[in-house]
């Protein structure tokens, strides 16, 4: 029996660059960067004091009835917005005729719920006993019981955020959500895709939403010495396989897509924006902070993507890079493209929009899924901004700081998380006949 | 089927209030003690919640080759106790390092929020808080606060780091993954894992759930939104399962893990199988009515037609909350009422996102040992739960057990395990 095959009816995207593809993209296309001083918080003393923020968001602009999530995390409201706009864009919104709710599936990769850091720090501080480096748990429990939101609270448990979704958008077949940093977003439309294929859904609504731009974020990733600190010049911060690079700039936001099963989508008329052909999942199993020098889980994960969509990697048009902008990341990705892709490798256009919309960990994979699909459609490739100084460790073709049209069927996105996650998704044009 | 691979288990770990390993935990339950107490690690006294499940006597470097140990520093005590639920069921299955190809050897874990250590903020909290505010003085954090903390503070509880030690401590180079549905996490991680092996990514997984919920900032934390009980007087009575005086869950810290396996390659290798993942289905029940739980295990018993007859009995996820116990209890009712009930959170706490695997471990063990143990505390059947449930040790009679899961919110899922003979 053939394989189902899972095609993309439906995306939604929130992020530093604009709430919609088009917006996105052409941010993109222009070599806009998203990046800006924090606003959210005041970073004034921390080593890293910028990032791209989603500026002016508001739940209420996206959805008639915002009240599941009056206490959520941003992260939380940014899957709930860029959930509408991709099931609108699918047609499939609570009461959508020809749709069986309970075979529609929910999987969303995130991050952790953002914690109350004043209610937080004010409990350890109010109980912390100097002399016995010791946390006096009557004081603790007072100040900590008269702070703590138990709203704000609840939101941080993890299947919180998923629950909404299946509950406000009549999402009754199965809910999951993962957590592989970095990785999440990609994973959520890798496993996604599998569960389409393996019959446990016909329809998933799948991405990633994230924000670490908050104290407690921001210092997390000071202290790992991951971001940049180029205060002077925010917008040139993120400048991957550039020499000069020195970390990567935190983003925010969510992609949201529908992954649908074919026969389902042409039964009830849906417009396809593309198909997700291959997938490829696999662990550094090296270090906790940081990934294999000569980048082994990577080539092995982008090998088992393009094994299974049944590629040739010359067939391969585009590379949706990890590219992090950090040292270690953008060199190791670049040997493991060469071990996969060998002296094709250096024909390849490859780019990291990370350069333009930052970080967004969690959402990274699944916006950069969007925007490849994007890039097909368009026949145009985003560049890598703040390329400058070549780096000899990175010597492949970079797409630098202009677009590049180009027709092209198939896209390689990259997603590799703290931990040593690897996730390679393969986006490709539709087309009836199976490539 | 898209595919004829066949997942059997062929390991085992668990580590909770009761003790470490299969056997000790079985036959504390079956000798009906409970893990649940007087907190001991902390003084109570000042919370309103003052009971749970604990391992005071835990130590991670009893699980762990001394050359790894220096990473121990890097992982909350919740990661430990995942690291540790692995290492027994690897011990278990006779998978010794090098024993199959790392690169077709997964881990997926579920997992829950992990607290950090309060003692990791104390210094830097206690230098930048200004009491006047109630704030942090954000002009100070960076440069006063900040510096005190450990550099790797971010990532010792992380969630995805269970897995994440578990596939370096293991050289598990096969997918990796960190399924976030709290309290229905490993019931979900095994469900993605079956799935691994099935679409031929992997030979080998170690699928787990690890969870600490007795430490100070969980208690308060989830005192403020759980259904907790307030039984302080009298701990080894609090957590009631479908009973009608059930006033709230309880909470432990624990880990389990079991070690899923494609037959073939179980086969090969001479490998004990201790049962076959035969049925997996989940879904969202909004509003916890029972409908949706309920079409749930009606999909997983179609999955597995063949063994549904051979059912010996459900085990429940029961946390002993009044609304949870009626939901589950509902769409037992109306899929599988002739079925006997057991729930063991009586005995283990509620484990939280290590539950599932953990209480399924017990049945599993049961069909070895042909006794299905207890349900502890379920003294006054309830109306408002309309099973029949274990209140006696009895002999196993079918060959197959149903485990059920879910969330306060309406998540559920359901899995059958087939523990006899077969082919």
């Amino acid at each position: 029996m053939a394989r189902r095959r899972v095609v993309i009816t439906g995306i939604g995207v929130i992020s530093p660059l604009g709430d919609s593809p088009n917006r996105l993209f052409e941010a993109l296309q222009a070599g806009k960067s998203g990046v800006s001083p924090i606003h959210r918080f005041d970073a004034s003393s921390l080593p890293t004091r910028f990032a791209a923020e989603v500026a002016d968001f508001r739940l209420a602009d996206y959805l008639p009835e915002t009240k599941l999530w009056q206490d959520a995390g941003l992260a939380s409201e940014f899957a709930a917005a860029a959930s509408q706009l991709a099931l609108a864009d699918a047609g499939l919104l609570p009461g959508a005729t020809g749709v069986d709710r309970t075979r529609f599936a929910v999987y969303l990769g995130t991050g952790e719920g953002t914690q109350q850091f004043d209610a937080l720090m004010g409990a350890v501080a109010v109980g912390y006993v100097p002399q016995s480096r010791s946390i006096d748990s009557a004081r603790y429990a007072a100040f900590a019981t008269q702070v703590y939101h138990p709203g704000r609270e609840y939101e941080q448990e993890l299947h919180t955020p998923i629950a909404h979704l299946a509950e406000y958008f009549d999402l009754q077949g199965p809910n999951y959500g993962c957590l592989t940093a970095c990785a999440a977003g990609a994973q959520a439309l890798a496993e996604a895709t599998d569960l389409i294929r393996a019959g446990e859904a016909d329809l998933v609504l799948a991405g990633g939403a994230h924000s670490m731009i908050h104290p407690l974020g921001v210092t997390g990733f000071n202290l790992l010495t991951a971001l940049s600190t180029r205060n002077d010049a925010p917008q040139q911060a993120s400048r991957p396989f550039d020499r000069d690079r020195d970390g990567f700039v935190l983003g925010e936001g969510a992609g949201m897509l529908i992954l649908e099963e074919l026969d389902h989508a042409r039964r009830r008329g849906g417009k396809i924006l593309g198909e997700l052909t291959g997938f490829g999942v696999t662990c550094d199993a090296y270090r906790v902070t940081d990934s294999h020098p000569e980048g082994r889980g990577a080539a092995e994960c982008m090998r088992q993507a393009l094994a299974d969509s049944g590629l040739k990697p010359e067939q391969i048009g585009y590379i949706n890079a990890h590219g992090t902008s950090t040292k270690v990341n953008d060199a190791a990705e670049t040997a493991a493209i060469k071990q996969v892709f060998g002296q094709h490798a250096y024909q390849i256009p490859i780019s990291s929009t990370k350069s333009m919309t930052g970080h967004l960990i969690g959402a990274a994979g699944a916006v950069e899924a969007i925007i490849c699909l994007e890039a097909i459609r368009r026949g145009m490739i985003p560049p890598t901004i703040n390329y400058t100084t070549p780096d000899p460790e990175c010597d492949l073709d970079y797409v630098p700081n202009h677009p590049r049209a180009c027709r092209f069927d198939h896209a390689l996105s990259n997603s590799f998380g703290f931990g040593g996650q690897n996730v390679s998704l393969i986006i490709s044009r539709y087309s009836a006949e199976p490539g | 089927m898209s595919s004829t691979r066949r997942v059997v288990i062929t390991g085992m770990g668990l580590l909770t209030p009761l003790g470490a390993g299969t056997v000790a935990n079985w036959d504390a339950v079956l000798a009906g003690r409970t893990g649940i107490a007087r907190l001991r690690m902390f003084d109570p006294t000042p919370l309103s919640v003052q009971i749970g499940g604990e391992i005071p006597e835990f130590d991670a470097k009893n699980y762990i080759e001394k050359k790894d140990r220096k990473s121990l520093k890097h992982m909350s005590r919740t990661v430990q106790l995942g690291v540790a639920a692995a290492r027994l069921a690897l011990d278990d299955a006779r998978l010794g390092k090098g024993a199959t190809n790392p690169d077709r050897f997964g881990v997926v874990y579920g997992t829950g929020t992990i607290p950090g250590e309060l003692l990791d903020l104390a210094a830097p909290a206690a230098a930048t808080f200004d009491r006047e505010t109630g704030r942090i003085d954000m002009s100070r954090w960076g440069t006063e606060g900040m510096p005190l903390l450990p550099p790797m503070w971010l990532l010792n509880h992380v969630p995805n780091m269970t897995a994440c030690h578990v596939s370096i401590l293991n050289d598990a180079r096969g997918p990796n993954n960190t399924i976030t549905l709290s309290h229905l996490g490993s019931l979900m991680a095994l469900g993605e894992a079956v799935r691994m092996i099935r679409r031929g990514s992997a030979d080998v997984i170690i699928v787990g759930g690890a969870d600490t919920r007795t430490d100070l900032l969980s208690l308060i934390r989830c005192s403020l939104f759980l259904n907790l009980s307030r039984r302080n007087a009298e701990p080894e009575l609090a957590l009631r399962p479908f009973d009608r005086d059930r006033d709230g869950t309880v909470l432990g810290e624990g880990a389990a893990a079991l070690i899923l396996e494609d037959i073939d390659h179980a086969r090969q290798r001479g490998a004990t199988i201790l049962g076959e993942v035969v049925a997996f289905a989940a879904g969202f029940d909004a509003g916890c009515h029972g409908s949706g739980f309920a079409r749930v295990i009606r999909q997983a018993c179609a999955q597995a037609s063949d063994s549904v007859a051979a059912l010996d009995h459900v085990n429940a996820r029961a946390p002993g909350t009044i609304p949870d116990d009626a939901w589950e209890a509902r769409a037992i009712r109306g899929t599988v009422p002739q079925l006997p009930v057991v729930a063991y959170k009586a005995n283990l706490s509620n484990l939280g996102a290590a539950a599932d695997i953990a209480e399924l471990i017990l049945s599993l063990h049961a069909f070895r040992q042909g006794i299905l143990p207890a349900t502890r505390n379920h003294a006054h059947p309830a109306v408002d739960c309309p099973v029949t449930v274990c209140r006696q040790a009895r002999p196993i009679q079918g060959q197959a057990v149903l485990k059920l899961g879910g969330t306060e919110l309406g998540q559920c899922a359901a899995v059958i395990v087939h523990c006899g003979t077969s082919g």
